[in-house]
């Protein structure tokens, strides 16, 4: 149960989705109705300067009303007000995208969050002697750019089969507002 | 086009479209599968979303996602505008429009159920240049409204477009 008295601020809420594929992005487009070839199609995406299909700006952005969705059991809590984001980064096939609330306000029975959607973009693994030993479409397609290392996106973590590169990257903060019944 | 026109054509945009409304307005028929396709690409299986058509279901939030932008490009390509006694659209070249933000409200809204037949207007919002890369922006205020009048959402959409689209 969600009650008004549980929630502080500083609370974070968050969810986390690994599943973004060609496939996804073809459903979300025939489910929406958004057909740009740019989300469905790699030769036009790469035509259009793009290296390879991105994920429609709306299609991420729907996993922040589903973070509140989840959050409020489908209104059996209270219900989801508002949400206001800007569309900062594009999401591609293969990222790991989650995303955060994270209480800000509470107001009577309103409650204020800061928003927040990160990429995780894997790019390559290299073993202890810098030998490439997986590489992931972000890294065969080119789409880390200079500016992405420039602005320190690009970070490596180790993992059994050696060190990962990936870019970690913002790529639609924003705010929400819920109203609980309690 | 030269710095000159663009500037000019900024000016123009930015003194002729901000708080004005947007002519017409577009129907949109919700239909029960487009509803269930739509939330089953989120994994959502709550059978208020996804459940059977007797006994009827409602729209998630993201929903939204599905007519507000639909619904704002066919209401612009409806919009004329007059420069210097030549009829332009609002946007020149569609390759230099990006979407910037997007924002819904849902405040004393009611449900968004199947069946509904929703009426969509438009309005311009504020209208604004960002001078060090010359991108302008636009904010578009939308209200969204079942059969009965009853407002379902209210979307902001923000467009910007880069130098020499518009």
């Amino acid at each position: 149960m969600v009650k008004i008295s549980d929630i502080k601020v500083g609370d974070v809420i968050k969810n986390e989705f690994e599943g973004i594929t060609r496939e996804l992005l073809r459903a979300y487009a025939k489910a929406s109705g958004d057909t740009n070839p740019i989300h469905t199609n790699d030769e036009i995406a790469i035509r259009a300067g793009l290296k390879g299909v991105i994920g429609h700006g709306l299609f991420s952005f729907g996993f922040i009303t589903k973070l509140f969705e989840d959050f409020l059991e489908h209104g059996k809590y209270g219900k989801l007000i508002e949400t206001d984001v800007e569309m900062r980064g594009m999401v591609r096939c293969g990222d790991l995208l989650i995303t955060k609330g994270e209480v800000t306000k509470i107001e009577g029975k309103r409650v204020s969050f800061n928003v927040n959607q990160t990429t995780f973009t894997n790019i390559e693994i290299k073993d202890n002697r810098g030998n490439i030993v997986r590489q992931f479409e972000a890294g065969e397609r080119g789409y880390i750019s200079e500016k992405d290392i420039e602005r320190g996106l690009v970070k490596t973590k180790e993992v059994p089969e050696g060190i990962l590169s990936y870019r970690e990257r913002v790529s639609t903060p924003g705010s929400a507002i819920i109203e609980l019944y309690e | 086009m030269d710095d000159e026109q663009i500037k000019k054509n900024a000016e123009f945009l930015i003194n002729n479209l901000a708080g004005k409304e947007v002519p017409g307005r577009v129907k949109f028929n919700v239909r029960y599968k487009t509803l269930v396709d739509f939330a089953k690409i989120y994994g959502i299986t709550d059978s208020k979303y996804v459940g059977s058509e007797e006994e009827g279901i409602i729209a998630c939030h993201a929903f939204a996602n599905n007519f507000t932008i639909k619904a704002l490009y066919k209401l612009l390509l409806g919009m004329k505008l007059v420069q210097n006694g030549e009829e332009r659209p609002f946007v020149k070249n569609p390759g230099k429009l990006l979407h910037m933000g997007q924002k819904y409200n849902w405040d004393g809204c009611v449900e968004l159920k199947q069946g509904d037949k929703l009426n969509i207007t438009a309005k311009w919002g504020k209208v604004w240049l960002i001078e060090k890369n010359m991108m302008l922006l636009a904010e578009f205020h939308v209200e969204v409204k079942n059969q009965d009048g009853e407002m379902v959402v209210r979307p902001v959409v923000t467009a910007g477009i880069r130098s020499g689209g518009y």
